[in-house]
């Protein structure tokens, strides 16, 4: 605190103690009151029933008044790690994740920077505007249209092929089926299907960020390439690549993550015929918890889900720290 | 810089071409992106067997040989079908609600959050902070519902949907622009806290109202598994859980009238984009701000 060069030092500023300055805080208390409650509520109480996880805990015990069992133990932990479907969820959360992620990072990439070249104002404008149109679309809606435009025909036979839907029809035409394919309940294309609506919902919002580190870029670097005579793709290579790499690699581990959140877009497009090659674990908690009322077991499964979502997290955050200087919480 | 085109002379040819297969490019996925949006429109126009490579809203009438544009017959289904209009109906209330209580939670935490001097103002900025890297899961937050008695109720679906701490946080930085003076020159002026954020920090923050407004408009609109958690009576489901259902469900789409279901479908899916596509267009920069504000978050 005491600077000798300062010549303000004989002026004590009484700094207003806790309580004062709770008083005079009084009024943002209340302001924050609504926040606290919805807060404590809905995030921090559902917290303790983590406790669940060391129980065996199902509904018909509920309608008899018997709170959960806790002789168990870790006994739910043993089960999980024995089930194979519990395995396959998690082998699919990883596989369909991961994959995903590095498709959204290439796409959005190479898009940004052709994006960047467009030299037309109104012609960028219009391809931005129209990109990020699908992001906007709920996942209820971005599968049903591709449940629709993917369509074998109103019968699984392959019968009656009146609904046939447009892909289908396409393929048809061109000569390349004989008869429609029902790709939703196929377990090889299912989760081409997934990765393909991904792409065609998120690509384009994926661009954002990159183009806004692209815009940030300074002129004069190219300027300089240009005299020194390095040309077109010499410059994309040796400075928009490297001064965009940084959000590259932000981007990527904010994603990673975010690697065991694959949820909604996955509940909106499955179905019982292919739960082997897309049931992930969300997916099958919400089976056996709500569906099959396994409190105890489903619980269990979320909070191995959660815990090792927060060593993803606490993971990315140091290494973002190296690579920015600041964490991404 | 601008450069010629030209296709032939060697010094502008490479960049001419890479021009042109970049618009080529551009409008290819233009069309991927847009395809499967204009094919739902047109197939919900058109009530017959057989769709295919149909890409225009028109079928011939096989008597008479006319050509029948634009058949409403599955629009008119959905508003006079109180099982298809009702969750319309609780789609725009539950948006409306969870946009304005949202915003009000968002606004409220984030002036509070502002007061760098404020006892216990850090200790609730790492509450609100805790809950984006864990959370209770699935079945706790179920569970808490159900002992609140708030299964079945839109409550359980519209009070959580208003405490979204990333908004909060991006409603912290648009208010961190606001010069601090204003609020010294105020509290000199003897305004009291709910003054300064009524008269000084919400008319300054329009644009953030604005953009984050829309973000809790989207979400709510967009919600689907809430509902599926939480809501048992088929009177409060919202317009995305009816739309899953039709999907579902084969036989209650086509039940009574003669409409093919997949028109039906089609119709929908166009009925629960229409409203955003209204405002998109005019909000994009809205939509925007909060993005890159984001993404330079800090």
């Amino acid at each position: 605190m005491a600077n000798n060069n300062d010549n303000f030092d004989h002026v004590i500023v009484k700094k207003p103690s806790v309580g004062e300055r709770m008083f005079k805080y009084r009024w943002f208390y209340l302001m924050f009151l609504p926040v606290a409650v919805v807060l404590i509520i809905f995030y921090y109480w559902p917290m303790l029933g983590i406790r669940y996880a060391f129980s065996t805990f199902k509904l018909k015990q509920i309608t008899l008044r018997t709170g959960p069992d806790y002789s168990t133990g870790l006994g739910n932990f043993a089960r999980l790690m024995d089930s194979d479907p519990f395995h396959a969820a998690f082998k699919n959360t990883l596989v369909l994740s991961i994959i995903n992620l590095i498709l959204a990072m290439v796409c959005s990439v190479v898009i940004a920077l052709l994006i960047n070249e467009i030299q037309n104002a109104w012609g960028k404008k219009i391809v931005q505007t129209v990109l990020y149109l699908p992001h906007f679309l709920s996942w209820v809606v971005a599968a049903s249209i591709f449940m629709l435009i993917l369509s074998a025909g109103t019968d699984a036979t392959g019968a009656d092929t009146s609904n046939t839907g447009f892909i289908n029809a396409i393929l048809l035409q061109v000569g390349i089926l004989k008869t429609p394919i029902d790709f939703l309940t196929s377990s090889k294309a299912w989760p081409v299907v997934w990765y393909i609506m991904n792409r065609w919902k998120e690509t384009g919002w994926g661009t954002i960020i990159y183009l806004a580190a692209l815009s940030s870029i300074s002129p004069d670097l190219y300027e300089a390439a240009e005299i020194d005579g390095a040309g077109r793709l010499k410059q994309t290579w040796y400075i928009t690549v490297p001064s965009i790499m940084n959000t590259i690699l932000v981007v990527f581990i904010l994603n990673l993550a975010k690697v065991m959140n694959v949820f909604e877009s996955v509940f909106v497009l499955y179905n019982s015929l292919v739960y082997d090659v897309s049931d992930v674990i969300q997916t099958y908690t919400y089976r056996v918890g709500i569906v099959g009322n396994d409190y105890g077991y489903s619980t269990a499964i979320g909070l191995f889900k959660s815990v090792i979502s927060l060593i993803l997290v606490s993971a990315s955050d140091v290494i973002s720290k190296k690579i920015r200087g600041y964490g991404i919480v | 810089m601008k450069k010629k085109f030209n296709l032939i002379n060697p010094q502008y040819a490479p960049r001419s071409w890479f021009v042109v297969f970049n618009t080529l490019f551009f409008i290819f996925l233009m069309l991927a992106m847009i395809v499967p949006i204009v094919k739902i429109f047109c197939d919900s126009m058109v009530n017959e067997t057989v769709y295919g490579l149909k890409l225009l809203p028109m079928t011939v009438d096989k008597e008479t040989g006319k050509q029948i544009w634009f058949n409403t017959i599955a629009y008119k289904r959905i508003i006079t079908d109180p099982a298809l209009y009702w969750p319309f109906v609780i789609s725009v209330y539950t948006t409306l609600m969870t946009t304005f209580l949202g915003l009000l939670i968002s606004t409220l935490g984030a002036y509070v959050l502002l007061q760098k001097d404020m006892p216990g103002v850090k200790i609730f900025s790492y509450m609100l902070l805790f809950t984006m890297i864990f959370n209770g899961g699935l079945i706790p937050t179920f569970l808490v519902m159900k002992n609140l008695g708030l299964l079945d109720s839109l409550w359980a679906v519209m009070l959580p949907m208003s405490m979204n701490v990333y908004n909060l946080v991006l409603m912290r930085s648009f208010f961190e622009g606001i010069p601090y003076s204003l609020f010294e020159a105020a509290e000199i002026d003897g305004c009291t806290p709910m003054g300064i954020f009524i008269k000084i920090v919400l008319p300054l923050s329009k644009a953030a109202l604005a953009s984050i407004g829309l973000f809790f408009a989207v979400a709510a609109w967009s919600e689907y598994f809430h509902y599926v958690m939480y809501i048992k009576s088929a009177n409060k489901y919202n317009f995305q859980y009816k739309l899953r259902d039709l999907f579902q469900d084969k036989q209650e789409a086509s039940e009574g009238v003669d409409i093919n279901v997949n028109t039906l479908k089609s119709a929908a899916v166009v009925v629960s984009i229409v409203p955003f596509m209204f405002i998109y267009p005019f909000c994009q920069k809205y939509f925007m701000t909060g993005v890159t504000m984001g993404a330079v978050k800090e």
